[in-house]
């Protein structure tokens, strides 16, 4: 077990140093003159000049390379080069603003989608039909229009929640959840749908084996066999989805954060990658690749407890 | 069941909570109270080292809430005193003297005198900031703790203007060194940036200054200023209530803001148009001919241009100085009256009866103005070919230069500035480093000249820019800036964004 950690994190390095080499080099490819991006239309050639050699920008592309990848393994990843701001700064201040919003989404959409699941594996008839035409509704709906629509009801409209900016969890728990609840339900509708669709699948498939027909014959109640028996069964293929959702969720983050004005990693991206802010953006680079190994790692983990017959090594 | 009962219930439970709970938290807001002035900009300060990042336009407020500048523009767009209380050139306009306002001090607790003052000034000069380069070859100087003097080799008649804006602004020198300089600022401003409630790029909250030294001009306790660059969220804040004053990046929102029951006001700083850059015919040998960029001038037109690309929010124009400038002249608007026939016969009389290809760039952000300008030109003959350079190069390659012609939209500055932007020979968007002798004249005498001569002398250069067709401007663009019924604003006529001292409650 802990040879297969040890394996999964080391791996993840190698994949983080490529991702890193990747993203620098393709960042320059697109960037074109970073220094008058900055400076904008007013300044002068020689200003431009100055800034340019300022920020080294002068140098061989595989020197600033290197030298960013030292820094960045003693943990130094520059500052922006539009608004001066530490970029570990940036990154981790805005990097618990989109997990909140992201694993309020997976938990919301964990616990719906297995109820909703269940229930119309179980159910069957018109209540299956009527969750499967949901499924369809919100995988169809892209997450973006239902931000919108939100907004303009429980926001503007009845003036529920914040429809712009956030609130931290320190500064007020009501502010918090004004300003959070509607990107979660934005941004859940989709990965329900596609979740419910999974785990009613699993279930139905699950219940027309031997092993539940031999629970039942011992009398358990219903509700047993299904809970404890059936969804450990079906519970790996489901959190699998789950991993994948969550990763496609810190995508939705991005456009849902633009709509909403929420200072998270989204928001930053969309505005380091359009300036072509490099550090920013290699931290950010950084930090979705940390989450994403570090998330496939606890679910394998996951599905391990889950489910026994899953080695890991 | 029972566990599905329970559920619902504690559903509902919940969301009653929620409701509740938002509804106090909507309270905190506090917009519409005088306590606090909350305001919505499209883009952040950059660095707040003034030597890195001063700059004014869309980012003055950040600026202002937190540094003072050595002049001031009231409303109406006149320099007014403000560090510094008197200002006087000597005889041949090479030395300004300031005399500084004293007693004034930094929010650190160091003395704002006359040393910290030129410390503040090189600094700008010698740092990368956008306008830097404006006071390059500027010598600055303390004969004593309340004087500053200013020495160039020439007149330069924007000095004064620039004092009242990003140069202008002083940065407590003892902050030069501090490792978070950038997002960290000291000055003597009206409000102290709070870092910790702040986010850097997103949401800026000040406090006002307990010792600022015209108590007076300050009207709220609080300042918040969010920065919300997509124009959905700014219509989305508006309609929530959630701020008092908000800048309107798109024109096609208004009829919104105004249904939400706020007040526009609006300026022209900006115009769309040509700039035809070769004059001289040393990349396209057609730009060398007078008549040929006087035909492009008659292909447009412009009316439509400007109902079609900016809802007909802004004016038509045929020249790049500005309404409030004294070289402003209405009667140049009609130069060009829309004429592709005239326009035709113009090139023939050129000697491009069949017309010409002519490069330029373009960008996918204003494709449709694109498509529009190359359909008006191929009406008289001239077929564009387009090249986008990636929206990181379009202004790199334009001032390289790399192409003959192009569409840009300019800031049109104050007269002296506005020459040295794109006209003078060594102007930043002259780059063929194009001269007339005649310009030269004319720059020659707004320099050096007396007022009236100056006066004059910019009249004459920009009918003759119009005349001989150096750019073939489409329209002014509409600034627009919106505010909440609780709120009173006048709007700077020359800035992009209102100044904070210009904002006040209504009850």
């Amino acid at each position: 077990m802990l040879a297969f950690i040890v394996r999964r994190l080391l791996s993840g390095v190698v994949l983080i140093a490529v991702i890193s080499f990747l993203a620098f080099t393709l960042l320059y490819a697109a960037g074109g003159d970073i220094a008058r991006r900055i400076l904008g239309e007013n300044a002068t050639a020689e200003t431009v000049a100055k800034k340019t050699a300022e920020l080294g920008l002068n140098r061989p592309l595989l020197v600033q390379y290197g030298d960013w990848l030292t820094s960045a393994v003693t943990g130094n990843l520059g500052r922006s080069w539009f608004n001066g701001e530490l970029v570990s700064v940036s990154v981790s201040g805005r990097l618990s603003v989109t997990l909140s919003i992201v694993i309020g989404a997976t938990l919301v959409s964990a616990i719906l989608s297995v109820l909703l699941g269940v229930l119309a594996a179980r159910r069957g008839g018109a209540i299956d039909a009527g969750v499967q035409f949901l499924s369809l509704v919100g995988f169809a709906v892209p997450g973006f229009l239902i931000a919108l629509l939100l907004v303009l009801v429980f926001a503007v409209n009845l003036g529920w929640f914040k429809a712009t900016g956030y609130t931290p969890l320190t500064t007020s728990l009501s502010g918090w959840l004004a300003s959070v609840i509607l990107p979660i339900v934005a941004l859940s509708i989709g990965a329900i749908a596609t979740v419910a669709q999974q785990v009613r699948g699993s279930v139905i498939d699950a219940t027309s084996r031997d092993y539940v027909r031999t629970l039942r014959a011992r009398g358990l109640s219903e509700n047993s066999v299904i809970y404890r028996h059936v969804l450990r069964n079906a519970g790996g293929p489901a959190l699998a989805v789950l991993a994948v959702q969550f990763v496609g969720l810190l995508g939705g983050a991005v456009i849902v954060e633009q709509i909403f004005a929420i200072p998270g990693m989204g928001q930053l991206s969309v505005r380091a990658t359009t300036q072509g802010d490099i550090p920013v953006v290699m931290g950010l680079v950084i930090a979705f690749a940390i989450i994403v190994v570090v998330v496939n790692l606890l679910i394998d983990l996951a599905q391990a407890a889950l489910n026994p017959k899953v080695r890991l090594s | 069941m029972f566990r599905w009962k329970a559920t619902a219930a504690l559903a509902v439970a919940a969301a009653l909570v929620l409701t509740g709970c938002s509804g106090g938290g909507s309270g905190e807001n506090g917009s519409g109270s005088s306590d606090r002035l909350t305001l919505t900009a499209i883009i952040g300060p950059t660095s707040y080292d003034i030597g890195a990042g001063a700059e004014y336009g869309n980012r003055s407020p950040f600026f202002q809430a937190v540094f003072d500048t050595l002049l001031q523009k009231d409303s109406t767009g006149e320099i007014q005193p403000w560090l510094a209380t008197a200002w006087e050139y000597n005889d041949d306009r090479t030395v300004l003297t300031l005399t500084l306002r004293d007693g004034v001090t930094f929010t650190d607790g160091t003395p704002l005198d006359a040393s910290a003052v030129v410390a503040s000034l090189e600094h700008f000069r010698d740092g990368t900031a956008p306008q830097a380069a404006t006071f390059a070859g500027k010598e600055f100087a303390a004969p004593d703790a309340t004087t500053v003097t200013i020495t160039q080799a020439a007149p330069d008649p924007s000095l004064v203007n620039l004092l009242s804006i990003a140069p202008g602004l002083i940065q407590a020198p003892s902050s030069f060194g501090n490792a978070d300089v950038s997002t960290n600022p000291v000055g003597s401003g009206p409000y102290v940036l709070d870092t910790a409630s702040s986010v850097t790029g997103t949401t800026y909250n000040y406090t006002a200054n307990p010792d600022y030294w015209n108590k007076d001009a300050v009207k709220y306790q609080n300042l918040t200023i969010n920065v919300l660059e997509d124009p959905t969220a700014t219509l989305n804040a508006i309609r929530a209530g959630e701020a008092n004053g908000a800048k309107i990046a798109d024109n096609n929102t208004i009829s919104e803001v105004e249904g939400a029951g706020w007040t526009i006001e609006s300026n022209e700083l900006d115009f769309q148009g040509l700039l035809l850059l070769d004059r001289a015919g040393t990349m396209a040998p057609e730009l060398g001919n007078v008549k040929v960029r006087q035909a492009i001038n008659m292909a447009f037109d412009r009316e439509a241009l400007l109902q079609t690309l900016q809802t007909g929010y802004g004016t038509v124009t045929e020249q790049v100085f500005p309404a409030t400038s004294v070289g402003y002249d209405e009667k140049l608007d009609s130069t060009y009256p829309y004429d592709p026939a005239a326009a035709k016969e113009l090139l023939a009389e050129a000697g491009y009866p069949n017309g010409f290809t002519l490069n330029m760039m373009s960008t996918p952000a204003f494709q449709q103005t694109f498509d529009l300008v190359a359909q008006q030109l191929s009406d008289i003959g001239i077929t564009v070919n387009y090249t986008d350079p990636g929206t990181g190069n379009f202004i790199t390659d334009m001032l390289a230069p790399k192409y003959p012609a192009t569409w840009m939209a300019l800031e049109q500055n104050p007269d002296w500035q506005l020459i040295n932007f794109m006209i003078a020979p060594g102007a930043t968007f002259n780059p063929f480093k194009y001269e007339d002798p005649k310009v030269d004249a004319y720059i020659s005498t707004i320099q050096n000249g007396s007022q009236d001569e100056a006066d004059t002398a910019t009249k004459e250069l920009n009918t003759y820019i119009v005349d001989q067709a150096w750019f073939a401007p489409f329209f002014r663009v509409q600034g627009t800036f919106a505010t909440d019924a609780n709120t009173n604003l006048d709007f700077w006529p020359t800035n992009a964004y209102p100044s904070i001292f210009d904002f006040s409650p209504k009850n």
